[in-house]
């Protein structure tokens, strides 16, 4: 799976969580979760375990702490993926 | 050091069955958490509150943490609860916004090393409330929370600024306040377009805002 395709994967993971789709269809590495998409802390968690459910893949404990913006989130999925 | 951290999670907007999911509480809670739940309060806390509350906790301590440090990295599973009591005998003091049963106040202690934090905790029908604090003693911290209408991102972001700010006007009824962000996104009081050393946390979780702050 390429990056490009892990991130609009990643899309569909996070839309259920932000009200702000205009930024969401424009995301990077930089864009933060919390700040710029404006999701709830509390909903951090729903992404980690629908990103393991999407990818087949289980998040540890350091690697869900560095999932804070789009860039990390898609470095995680990826070093997890290929750890398969 | 001194600093605030508070958090909201409004109980209609969780989702129960994930929460008492076990791939879904171990990325909140550790095992010796759990244990601890298991031993001394399966019997009169629903188990999603219990997660919910650690995760309030801990998210308080981050934000507490961040001012401090900016490059901090939320992590619940090194924030550790190593004591919960409740019923507490003590008077919740400084604190605005609703009637709550005294039953249902947690009081905590947590360890994120190599640092010490205590807690309080409101638990109501409709949200869970925490504060944290370095010393045991809440009679310098000011907290609130309130009811909003709308639960969009912006109107939460007005809507406790406003709260907090009415609460703040009370302590300085002759000056201009406001309330920023500082360049690592932590809120900030200006009074009369200065900073002032009070440190001040905001939270919104949807229908809920709340605020803390620490008295000098």
């Amino acid at each position: 799976m390429t990056r490009e395709e892990t991130l609009n994967e990643l899309k569909k993971v996070i839309a259920p969580y932000t009200v702000n789709k205009e930024m969401l269809a424009g995301i990077n590495d930089q864009t933060d979760l919390i700040r710029d998409l404006k999701i709830n802390s509390a909903n951090l968690v729903d992404i980690i375990i629908d990103a393991e459910a999407k990818y087949d893949i289980e998040i540890d404990y350091d690697s869900a702490d560095r999932m804070t913006n789009v860039g990390s989130c898609l470095d995680v999925i990826t070093e997890k993926i290929n750890q398969r | 050091m001194i600093s605030t951290g508070n958090d909201i999670v409004a109980l209609k907007a969780i989702n129960v069955a994930r929460t008492k999911q076990q791939n879904f509480y171990s990325k909140i809670i550790t095992e010796t958490e759990k244990a601890l739940y298991d031993e001394q309060f399966s019997d009169r806390l629903p188990f999603e509150q219990f997660v919910w509350l650690a995760w309030s906790v801990k998210e308080s301590v981050f934000k507490y943490l961040q001012r401090v440090n900016p490059e901090l990295v939320f992590s619940p599973s090194k924030i550790k609860l190593h004591e919960l009591v409740a019923p507490i005998t003590e008077t919740i003091s400084n604190f605005e916004g609703c009637d709550f049963n005294s039953e249902m106040v947690y009081k905590g202690v947590f360890d994120f090393s190599p640092h010490t934090f205590y807690s309080r905790t409101i638990i109501t029908d409709d949200f869970i409330f925490s504060v944290v604090n370095r010393t045991n003693n809440f009679e310098k911290v000011m907290w609130g929370i309130k009811k909003i209408n709308l639960s969009d991102a912006d109107d939460q972001s007005k809507a406790v600024r406003i709260f907090a700010l009415t609460m703040l006007n009370t302590l300085f009824p002759d000056a201009e306040l406001e309330i920023d962000k500082n360049r690592h996104s932590c809120p900030i009081i200006l009074k009369d377009g200065v900073e002032i050393p009070m440190p001040i946390s905001l939270a919104h979780h949807d229908h809920w805002v709340g605020y803390s702050f620490a008295l000098a």
